[in-house]
Order: C-alpha cells, then structure tokens, then sequence
C-alpha cells in the first residue's frame, strides 16, 4: 500500500521529466536553419512607384499584384542571414542582394513574398530559386533564373513578358496584348503555355533536340514546321503579338486557357 | 581735178589747199593718180608684183581687224550640262533606284538584330545584296560572321572564368554545385552544336543554338562572377 502509494505521488514529477525529455529531443532535432530563421518585412505606399526590381542570390520568390496602392515586402531569411536593404528611389523599388552582400561567400536563402499594385512592371531574378509572379497587368513582367528552378507566371496581362532559366520549367498563363512580346527560354524543363483562344500572335517555338513542340489548338492554319521538326514558324490570328519559345533539350505545350 | 565745180566752190577749195598741207598732199597724190589711170597704158598700172602687193594689203587688213574674242568657258559648261529628257529621266531612275538600294540596306540593318547578323544563319538565307556585298568585300559570308562572332564569345568567356574561378572558392557548397551543373549542361549542348556544324555547316537552326548557348554561358559566368 505504501509503495502504491508511493508510486502514485511520484508520478507527477516523473511526468515533468519525461516532457522534459522530449521537448529536449525535439529541439536538437529541428533543423538548424529553422531556429535561425529571421523575418522581414516592410510596406511602402506605392505613390508614384511603378517598378520593382529584385535581385536575389538563392531562395524563392513570389510576387502578387493586388488592387491596393502598397507593396508589401515580407522575407523570411535562412541563416547566415542576407543582408536586404530595399531602395525607394523615384518610381521604382530596388532590392538587389548580389551587391547588399557583396564578398560574403555563404549567405542563406531568402524566400520573399511581395505584393504589389496590379499595374507595376516586374523585373526579378535570383541566381538559384523559384519564382512566381500573379495578377499583373502592367508593361513588364520579366523573371530571370541564372541556373535552376521553376518559374510560375500566372495571370498575366502584360506587353513585355520573359521567362528564363537553364534547368527547370516555365509557365505562362495569361492573355497576349496587341504588340506584345514574349520571350521563354530554357535549356533543360518543360515550357507550357496556358493562353485564350483565339489569341493573335507571331510565333517562332524552336525544340532541337526533342522536337516535341504541341501547338495544341494552334496547330495547322499558318504554322509550319522547318528545321527536319526542330522548329514551327508562323502565325495565329492577324499576328498581333510577337512571341518566341526556345527550349534545347526540353519540350513545349501551348494550352486552352 | 575733175573740173566739175563752179567757180566760186573752186576758189574756195585752191584757197583752202593753198593754206592746208595735208589736203594739198592728198590732191596732189589724187592728181596723180588720175593722170595715171588717164595715160591708158595697163602695163603701168599693173604692179610689179601682184602677189607682194595682196600680202602688203592682206598684213595690213588684218592687223587693223580686232582678234576674235575667246569663246567663254561658261558657254562650254553650259553645253555640258545640256541633256535631252530622255537622259535626264534615265538619270532620275538611276538615282532613285541606288537611293531605294541604300535605305533598304540601311533599314535592314538597323532592324535585324545582332545576333542575327549571319552569325546563326547560313548562306542560303542570304539575299541577293548581301551576297553582293559579301562579294565586293563589303559585307561578311554567314560562315566568317560565325567565326567571328564565335571568336568574341570564346574572348568573352574566357575573361569571366577567370573572373569566376578567383571567387568560386568563396561559395557555398549548394552554390558551386548548382554552377557546376548548369555549365556543364551548357557545354554539352555546346560540343553538340559544333559537331553538327562540323558536318553540316550550313544548318541555320544549329547555328543560332549554338549562339545561343554561348550567350547563356556568358551570362551565367559574367552573373556568377558578381557573387
């Protein structure tokens, strides 16, 4: 009886030690870069802002046009933590890693998250990382990638349009302007092109080493094929917009948006 | 002389001639003269030499005539520049037509982008001026614009390597990985694109892929050097 008695009075203290214990484990086990993550953000009326260029060194991006007068930049930074100093200058915001951090071999991802007036020109581009750009309807909209990662385009209205990247896939979902241009290129990925129909464009889609180029519901009509299949040249519509697709060793889908 | 004035006009003239030297001399070579041509014998009157006396006469005419003026240059310009409208039209076209010739070329140029300057095209592509020009010495063969074009890359690449491989000690490990990669994946397609247009060097798509590559891998070097 004692010692039941015992037992039951030393439970509780038993009980603290094992959560203890295992909060203890938990710990250690969480990756390192969690617990050296650090956040930023920061707004900026939008005023006569009409640009955005980014310059980021690895990590994702994600930049969203919304029907508010502000942008919104919020980071969250991956240990050793980057240096991110926005410059407002005139009519543009410039954020550009690279030269914040110049000489600083080992600097952690950082993953943005920007939200910007529809109407702003976007111009991004990091050197590893994903990025996506939505809802934006303005004269650029350009994403850079220097070696690998996907970039995600959706919701576009722009007259200038680019996406490049060596390895990873491109996706564009939008509507072509009149006198537009549009630029994709890869080396290695897929290239889907998710556009109305009908829609009026000039195109030159080149796939030499695949020659897997599906027009999709743009097939026949004025498109021909040169090159022994490596590339489709021609028109859709009065030819309205211009728009070139280069991938070397991947392929490329045009889609029914 | 002839007795053929009045008398009071007579003695006016003997008057006169009696007190003017020179008109005295004149009547009397006058006189003369008259007596001559009265006497009736030819022989007299005819010169001793004819010919002698033409050239006196002739010498003395023409050193009392007046020279010839010069004719004007401006008349002779003036003729030169006077065409018939069927040469003048001639020239028009001619005119026009070298004039439309030169702003195509002119046109051409501007619009068509650099990379399309024959670097990645072959020479069928090439028009009928341009094979001119290539001829003539003005213009550059698809083939030496890629060489040359080529060249530039190679010079290009080469300087920012050794802009890379100085600071590529300093990158973190998911970073030279990722360069590493890429470039290799370039330089694959690379050595694909020359060995195709080793066999076929006229392949225009081949051409401009290969451009293209290169573009890729300077850009990637010159953004990598920046790190």
């Amino acid at each position: 009886m004692h010692r039941l008695l015992r037992k039951v009075s030393g439970q509780p203290s038993r009980r603290k030690t094992t959560i203890l214990l295992l909060m203890s484990v938990v710990f250690f086990m969480l990756p390192s870069g969690v617990l050296a993550q650090r956040k930023y953000s920061k707004n900026y009326p939008a005023g006569r802002i009409v640009r955005l260029e980014l310059t980021n060194r690895s990590g994702t991006v994600t930049v969203e046009g919304w029907n508010r007068p502000e942008i919104n930049i919020t980071a969250s930074l991956e240990a050793p933590s980057a240096i991110v100093q926005p410059q407002s200058l005139d009519d543009k915001i410039v954020i550009n890693l690279i030269k914040d951090n110049a000489g600083r071999g080992d600097v952690g991802n950082v993953n943005f998250t920007i939200r910007v007036p529809y109407y702003t020109a976007v111009d991004i581009e990091t050197r590893i990382g994903n990025l996506t750009v939505s809802n934006i309807r303005s004269t650029l909209v350009r994403a850079h990638i220097s070696t690998e990662g996907d970039i995600v385009l959706t919701n576009i209205a722009s007259v200038r349009v680019s996406g490049e990247n060596l390895s990873g896939d491109i996706f564009f979902d939008g509507v072509l302007q009149t006198g537009g241009y549009y630029r994709f290129s890869s080396m290695q990925g897929n290239i889907n092109i998710h556009i109305p129909v009908p829609s009026s464009f000039k195109l030159v889609a080149t796939a030499p080493s695949t020659r897997a180029i599906d027009l999709g519901a743009f097939a026949g009509g004025e498109m021909r094929t040169v090159g022994d299949g490596r590339r489709i040249v021609g028109q859709s519509g009065d030819g309205l917009a211009s728009m070139q697709v280069t991938n070397q060793k991947g392929t490329i889908s045009f889609v029914r948006r | 002389m002839d007795t053929e004035l009045d008398e009071p006009r007579a003695a006016l003239v003997r008057a006169h001639l009696a007190e003017c030297a020179g008109c005295a001399k004149t009547c009397e070579d006058l006189a003369e003269i008259v007596d001559v041509c009265k006497s009736g014998d030819p022989a007299e009157i005819v010169p001793p030499n004819s010919k002698a006396m033409w050239c006196r006469i002739n010498n003395i005419l023409e050193s009392e005539i007046k020279p010839e003026p010069l004719p004007k240059i401006e008349d002779t310009r003036r003729r030169i520049w006077r065409f018939t409208l069927p040469q003048i039209a001639a020239a028009m076209l001619t005119i026009a037509l070298v004039s439309s010739l030169v702003t195509v070329a002119a046109i051409r140029n501007y619009l068509t982008p650099a990379a399309d300057d024959f670097t990645s095209r072959s020479a069928e592509s090439q028009t009928m001026l341009e094979r001119l020009m290539a001829k003539v010495g003005l213009g550059d063969t698809p083939q030496k614009a890629r060489e040359r074009r080529l060249a530039q890359q190679t010079a290009a690449i080469e300087y920012w390597n050794r802009r890379v491989q100085e600071r590529k000690q300093q990158w973190d490990a998911r970073m030279r990985e990722a360069f590493d990669k890429n470039i290799n994946l370039i330089d694959e397609s690379v050595t694909e694109y020359t060995q195709i247009l080793q066999t076929d060097p006229d392949d225009e798509i081949t051409g401009e892929m290969l451009d293209s590559a290169l573009d890729d891998k300077m850009s990637l070097l010159r953004e990598f050097a920046e790190l």
